[in-house]
């Protein structure tokens, strides 16, 4: 079979200097090897972060808006051998998506979901997001956003997700945490919080970060991840910093493993388009 | 001879567990029964009840002048006692349902063996065979049925569908629960184990869609069922379907609308939703079995060309449908399909065939053109099956047209009128050839709902006005005296 090269060589469409090509060489770092040995299954919502699917390679569908995670977990009942790769935004997946986010943490189906959080509304010039700022100013909301922010980790925390992690929209960074989500066995919930370079300019995130690991964070413990969790309320109000690394991971036993017929296909390597009725 | 029994009680009190061991013991000895369940959203209480109509010729439909009334409450006297035939036996004993069965066991002439078998299949065997005694003593014989040797099953719509599914090769099966679709869920939840595969419920019909979307790119043979509610709610993701070519069996099961609608009651509003329901332009095939074998016909139909063309296919069906039990029988000629679909890159924006994303007008055009042929090309491979039916008097000036569950009370009503009748499986592509059977003949179109879409339909189709109508939209389905008086009144 033909080696597939992981670009497609698609015209990139980002604005210059968008931190979504920082993730993308993250990304490719982490999938490149991976690309001609495993089965691998791409998934992406709308938004920026979806420019993504034209880029790479790798069998899948750019879904509806706030319907990656279906996708995600049709894709690996569909097949149980496969790499299952969902990305998705603020808007995608805390908004429109967020259903799916609660259950697909209950499910516990072996697939990743990366949020780029830029905390704005980009690809529809500029509206604020469940984890905008208050005191936000665009032209819906000309007097100021006035909520308090949702915070995604501590969300996926409570509910009992089994890997959280944040990274910062650095190369290394995304490929060290999509690396460690990838190795996770259930569904694994990976933020990355970006400036958006047009609507959400950088408000001193890269002066607050700070590596968990460096830290030596526990990610076995669930209180202490949730203090961690609570150090950034995304307000950017006080100066608080902003962890970014596993925050937690607990290993249990995932969706696909509760069906037989599905345990067979691992272990058989095949899927339903191999049965024959 | 057709005679007609109600089962009337609060919900929980099993009026429905009598009629149908009653149903089964009568197909058994060669009878032939349509039985039909009427039940309120609630889940104790209530006013429940199961109309058993039984003939010693084929039926279709219930008739709602009652022969024999068992009340397990008294309400059900109250509510059903402008219903009663001249010398109905009312039966309304307190006293343990089974006491019920065998009273009615001896009233219908039948050997108490029988019952005894079947209570051996409940619960609490020797106390509901004790009251089954009683009440068996207590009766007198009044019918006589000549018996016959039963070759035929004793099935709702709901159940075939389910058998019809898994004979086209289902693999994964999703819904959320919704009346009055979920009967299909359970049946096919019973028989995964058996057949190896999967019917799995998710948390609400837009994952339902999206995952099965998901499930059905790699390969996996996928259907969906929903009622109109949750239909609306997957309509996005029907419209990807024919975007990216995703091929999906979605099952419609209509229930009265708008919005909540009256949740455990039969309608035909959605005929509209499941044709037109979905943003931009895609094609779709829309299919209204008339009966539950036709329904397991159809979906194998619907497996057979969506694998195929890579599209949504839509079987619409209704409360009437889903959860009446028929006596057919077991017939149904399944049509085989393979498992047409690769894993590639799908797009849900305008895509170039490699699947990347395309704005360029030139290519959003050749796109739009090559999705707009290929439903050419399955209205052309659709006429292989048959997209619409011809009953009765073949050349009368009477034509009655209709579609979906209200097949078996026409059926049943007409017997002795001149009419024709034609029932329209097809829906989407639309069987324009019916216009030659429509021209210059007097149209009656009889539809369970209230502003006759399929009027307007053969309308757009075919340029014929249809000025006859017969609509009922009161929950309730056809019953065979009212609907032949109502089509009596407009024979010409």
């Amino acid at each position: 079979m033909k080696k597939r090269d992981i670009k497609t060589g698609k015209l990139t469409t980002w604005c210059p200097g968008c931190f979504n090509y920082n993730i993308l060489a993250g990304v490719i770092d982490v999938l490149e090897p991976m690309i001609n040995k495993e089965e691998l299954g791409l998934v992406t919502g709308i938004g920026c972060h979806a420019k993504i699917y034209d880029y790479l390679n790798i069998d899948g569908l750019n879904t509806l808006h706030g319907r990656t995670l279906p996708a995600c977990l049709g894709l690996k009942i569909g097949n149980p051998n496969m790499k299952v790769i969902g990305f998705s935004g603020d808007g995608d997946s805390y908004s429109e998506g967020i259903s799916h986010v609660i259950h697909a943490a209950r499910y516990n189906a072996d697939i990743n979901l990366v949020v780029h959080d830029n905390q704005v509304f980009a690809l529809t010039t500029g509206q604020p997001t469940s984890t905008t700022e208050p005191g936000f100013v665009d032209k819906t909301n000309p007097e100021g956003s006035k909520l308090t922010p949702t915070n995604p980790i501590k969300m996926m925390l409570g509910l009992n997700t089994s890997f959280v992690a944040r990274a910062f929209a650095e190369r290394e960074q995304v490929a060290y945490v999509l690396k460690e989500a990838m190795k996770h066995k259930g569904f694994s919930f990976v933020e990355i919080i970006q400036p958006c370079v047009i609507f959400h300019n950088d408000k001193g995130y890269l002066e607050r970060v700070y590596k968990l690991e460096d830290k030596g964070h526990d990610r076995t413990n669930k209180r202490m991840a949730m203090k961690r969790a609570e150090e950034f309320d995304y307000s950017f109000n006080s100066k608080s910093k902003i962890p970014v690394g596993v925050f937690y991971q607990e290993e249990r036993e995932t969706f696909e493993d509760k069906y037989k017929i599905l345990r067979d296909f691992k272990r058989k390597k095949i899927s339903w388009k191999d049965i024959k009725r | 001879m057709r005679l007609s029994i109600l089962f009337g009680g609060r919900a929980g009190q099993g009026p429905n567990v009598i009629a149908t061991i009653i149903s089964k013991i009568l197909v058994e000895r060669g009878c032939y029964v349509f039985l039909s369940r009427e039940y309120e959203s609630l889940i104790r209480g209530g006013h429940n009840y199961n109309i058993l109509t039984v003939s010693d010729k084929e039926i279709y439909s219930n008739d709602i002048k009652y022969d024999v009334l068992i009340a397990l409450d008294d309400k059900t006297i109250t509510v059903h006692k402008g219903e009663l035939n001249k010398g109905c036996i009312i039966i309304s004993e307190k006293k343990g349902n089974m006491y019920f069965a065998g009273r009615l066991m001896k009233i219908l002439g039948l050997e108490f063996d029988l019952l005894k078998k079947e209570l051996k299949e409940l619960g609490n065997f020797e106390g509901n065979l004790e009251d089954a005694k009683e009440g068996y003593l207590q009766g007198e014989k009044v019918y006589d049925f000549k018996l016959r040797k039963n070759k035929d099953g004793f099935f709702t719509g709901s159940r075939k569908i389910a058998e019809g599914a898994v004979k086209s090769g289902l693999d994964l099966y999703y819904a959320y629960p919704m009346t009055p679709a979920t009967p299909v869920l359970s049946e096919l939840a019973g028989m995964q184990e058996e057949h190896n595969f999967l019917a799995i419920e998710l948390e609400n019909e837009i994952s339902v869609i999206n995952t099965a979307l998901g499930s059905a790119m790699t390969g996996a043979k996928s259907m969906v069922g929903t009622s109109g509610g949750g239909y609306d709610l997957m309509t996005e993701a029907l419209s990807m379907s024919g975007i990216s070519e995703i091929p999906l069996v979605v099952y419609l099961a209509q229930r009265p609308g708008p919005a909540s609608g009256v949740a455990t009651k039969t309608g035909q509003g959605d005929l509209n939703i499941a044709r037109y329901g979905g943003h931009g332009e895609f094609p779709r095939v829309v299919v209204a079995p008339g009966d539950p074998i036709e329904a397991e016909e159809v979906v194998s139909q619907l497996f057979y060309l969506t694998q195929k063309y890579k599209f949504p296919g839509i079987l619409l069906g209704d409360k009437h449908l889903s959860e009446s039990f028929y006596t057919m029988k077991e017939n149904a000629k399944i049509t085989k399909s393979g498992k047409l679909t690769k894993f590639k890159r799908y797009n849900s924006y305008e895509h170039l065939p490699d699947g990347t994303y395309t704005e360029d007008p030139k290519e959003v055009e050749r796109m739009v053109k090559l999705r707009i042929e290929k439903f050419t090309t399955i209205k052309k491979d659709v006429e292989r099956f048959q997209m619409y039916k011809v009953y009765g008097k073949q050349n009368s000036k009477n034509v009655i047209v209709s579609w979906g569950s209200t097949k078996g009370a026409i059926l049943d009503a007409t017997k002795e009128l001149n009419c024709k009748f034609i029932h329209i499986l097809y829906l989407e592509p639309f069987p324009e050839k019916i216009k030659k059977e429509l021209k210059g003949k007097n149209v009656i179109v009889v539809e369970n709902n209230a502003t006759s879409p399929l009027s307007s339909l053969i309308s757009e189709k075919t340029q014929i006005l249809v000025k006859n109508k017969i609509l009922k939209y009161n929950g309730q389905p056809f019953y065979k005296e009212e609907l032949m008086k109502e089509i009596k009144r407009k024979l010409k």
